[in-house]
């Protein structure tokens, strides 16, 4: 535990906000776009760090919340008005119905766990997108071209955002407003319960708590958050397709999460920041070998740092009310 | 009647290949809990060390065994770099053998190109039989299944080795104890269960196309199989296989094979969350 991961994750932020400074058009791009899988990480870190969860399906509700986004403002939804606000509302709440009704389903009464859930999850994201590429109506193997950007304003003033700084800052804001939002999750009394159940779940059912409404509530948070960042990278590639819903991405995040470090949300979303990044680099010069340096890395990072990377120098002191415990920091 | 037929071969020859595929994996998941996601690239290996060694014109069967070998090597030396240190964080095997997974199909690409590669059958005559012809390869592939499984049985149940491996699994302090080496064990349990999965895509590489993609096609219905089935005793391959196998195969007839895919695997779902230890399995928790 570093003594500075204070200052650190708010010069983390502020080195983002500042960013348009320093940055062209096409890297502030790239930092939208790199912002978006963050927020999916952050998705992943939560479920997987706080409830223990390992999801290997989390690219479901990514999906979910990408074709939500599209075929509202593709106006392919019956009675659905195609605006930017009910799209991302759909994208939204979709996933995070989807996520709830799963996570009960597969909570309840003598509920799945561990390894069961992760494979459980992962044929969940394969048939998923085995359907999307069989449903031709959501177009198919093909997916859906011509995505709207995002309009804003009201009346007869309205927008679209096609320029790459308006669309980062929209990002950023939905990034740190995810943030600061799991922050809060995870520091009130609900987050402390969902370590509970993380750490023994038996133990939190004989303290009376419903473990599978709790590990369920959270899933479905986690859903929401996906499809949200499902539904900007929708707009900003104009373009879905069933890949992003099935097996490949769904790995990809938990790379990211476990090498930044899935305890600690900033962690995890650097973790995918950084990955990516270091991926748009290093697979030019590194070709064909990147993958299995990445491979080799995360094997590594699970196995002598399972805490990850990152989240070392990046784990905030715990909030007051739980340090009278005296209990250590896990 | 011809087509019962055909729809009753088909259906077994792939209930047989996913049990090839399932005899491996169960043994690494049910007796060592460890969820092994490399489980297809093992299967991947070995069908590149038939499309490799057939370049010398060796003997099929003497390519068979060689397959075996080296994809059990291959599981020594992952086991003792990397999953011993794991035993105890269940989770944590899915990571690190999917980490393994994608670095050594990452390999295959560095050492033999993306593209697809041929594997040639030993023999391709059809053979007439119930009114049909049926490939004789495949019918070579469904005998060396029962053969392999009948093969794996004896030795886990009937040989001293078999005892001594469920012995640590039952009680490993007690085994220990007994002088058992349980290092020595688990070392030779986990590259048996790895030349398993070696053995089956060397046995499938004739008629599958061989490219790296070929394992995460067998990855999904495996372990399914594996968990219908249960992972309480290698007997659970069986009832998994049968059931994912022989239900994908009819509803495949029936409607298309995707249909049949996307029903199975839901389906799959449903089973293993009313039945968590498996159709074998005993209720406990």
């Amino acid at each position: 535990m570093s003594g500075y991961s204070r200052q650190l994750t708010v010069l983390f932020w502020a080195a983002l906000i500042a960013s348009p400074l320093f940055l062209d058009g096409w890297n502030l791009g790239l930092l939208s776009q790199l912002m978006i899988y963050g927020i999916f990480a952050l998705s992943l870190a939560f479920i997987w760090g706080q409830g223990g969860l390992l999801c290997f399906g989390q690219s479901l509700f990514f999906g979910l919340g990408a074709y939500a986004m599209a075929l509202t403002t593709k106006d392919m939804i019956p009675g659905i008005p195609a605006t930017t606000l009910t799209g991302l509302g759909l994208a939204v709440i979709l996933p995070a119905v989807v996520a709830g009704l799963l996570g009960l389903a597969l909570f309840k009464g003598r509920g799945l766990y561990g390894a069961y859930f992760g494979i459980v999850t992962l044929s969940a994201a394969v048939i998923a997108e085995r359907l999307a590429i069989n449903w031709s109506y959501i177009g198919g193997f093909n997916g859906l071209l011509d995505i709207p950007p995002l309009r804003v304003g009201w009346g007869s003033w309205q927008t679209e955002l096609y320029d790459p700084l308006p669309f980062f800052f929209v990002v950023l804001v939905a990034a740190l407003g995810i943030y600061l939002l799991l922050l809060r999750l995870e520091r009130s009394a609900f987050g402390t319960v969902l370590r509970g159940i993380r750490d023994n779940e038996t133990r939190a059912t004989f303290l009376g708590f419903e473990t599978a409404e709790y590990k369920a509530a959270a899933f479905a948070v986690s859903g929401a958050i996906a499809g949200l960042a499902g539904a900007l990278f929708a707009v900003q590639f104009a373009f879905v397709s069933p890949a992003i819903l099935g097996f490949a991405l769904a790995t990809e995040v938990l790379i990211w999460v476990a090498i930044g470090g899935k305890t600690v949300l900033l962690a995890a979303f650097i973790g995918a920041v950084a990955v990516k990044s270091v991926e748009n680099v290093l697979s030019d010069t590194l070709g064909q070998y990147w993958l299995l340096v990445l491979g080799l890395l995360f094997v590594v990072a699970v196995v002598l740092m399972p805490r990850g990377l990152l989240a070392p120098f990046l784990q905030l002191p715990l909030p007051r009310a739980l340090r009278l415990s005296g209990s250590k920091e896990e | 009647m011809e087509m019962t037929v055909l729809i009753g071969l088909d259906a077994a020859s792939y209930i047989l290949t996913l049990l090839l595929v399932c005899i491996g994996l169960v043994i690494i998941f049910g007796m060592m809990n460890v969820v092994n996601l490399a489980h297809g690239e093992f299967f991947l290996l070995g069908a590149y060390t038939v499309v490799l060694l057939q370049q010398y014109a060796l003997p099929f069967a003497v390519i068979l065994l060689i397959a075996f070998v080296v994809v059990a090597l291959v599981g020594l030396v992952i086991e003792e770099l990397v999953i011993r240190r794991i035993y105890h964080r269940f989770l944590d095997t899915i990571l690190a053998t999917w980490g393994i997974s994608l670095a050594l199909k990452q390999l295959v690409i560095v050492l033999f190109g993306p593209g697809s590669q041929q594997a040639v059958a030993p023999f391709a005559e059809p053979v007439a039989m119930f009114g049909i012809t049926y490939s004789s390869y495949r019918l070579f592939v469904m005998g060396m299944a029962i053969l392999i499984t009948a093969a794996t049985f004896f030795i886990l149940f009937r040989t001293r080795v078999g005892l001594t491996a469920r012995g640590v699994i039952a009680n490993r302090q007690m085994a220990a104890c007994l002088g058992v080496n349980t290092r020595r064990v688990d070392r030779l349990t986990f590259a048996f269960g790895s030349g398993l999965a070696g053995l089956a895509g060397a046995i499938m590489a004739p008629l599958m196309s061989v490219d790296p993609q070929m394992g995460v096609g067998f990855l999904v219905p495996a372990f399914l199989s594996v968990l219908v089935g249960g992972t309480a005793s290698p007997l659970g391959a069986l009832w998994g296989a049968g059931i994912i196998g022989g239900s994908n195969s009819v509803v495949a007839a029936i409607w298309t094979p995707v249909v049949a895919q996307i029903a199975v695997f839901s389906i799959a779902i449903v089973v293993i969350r009313l039945w968590p230890g498996g159709v074998t399995g005993k209720r406990k928790r």
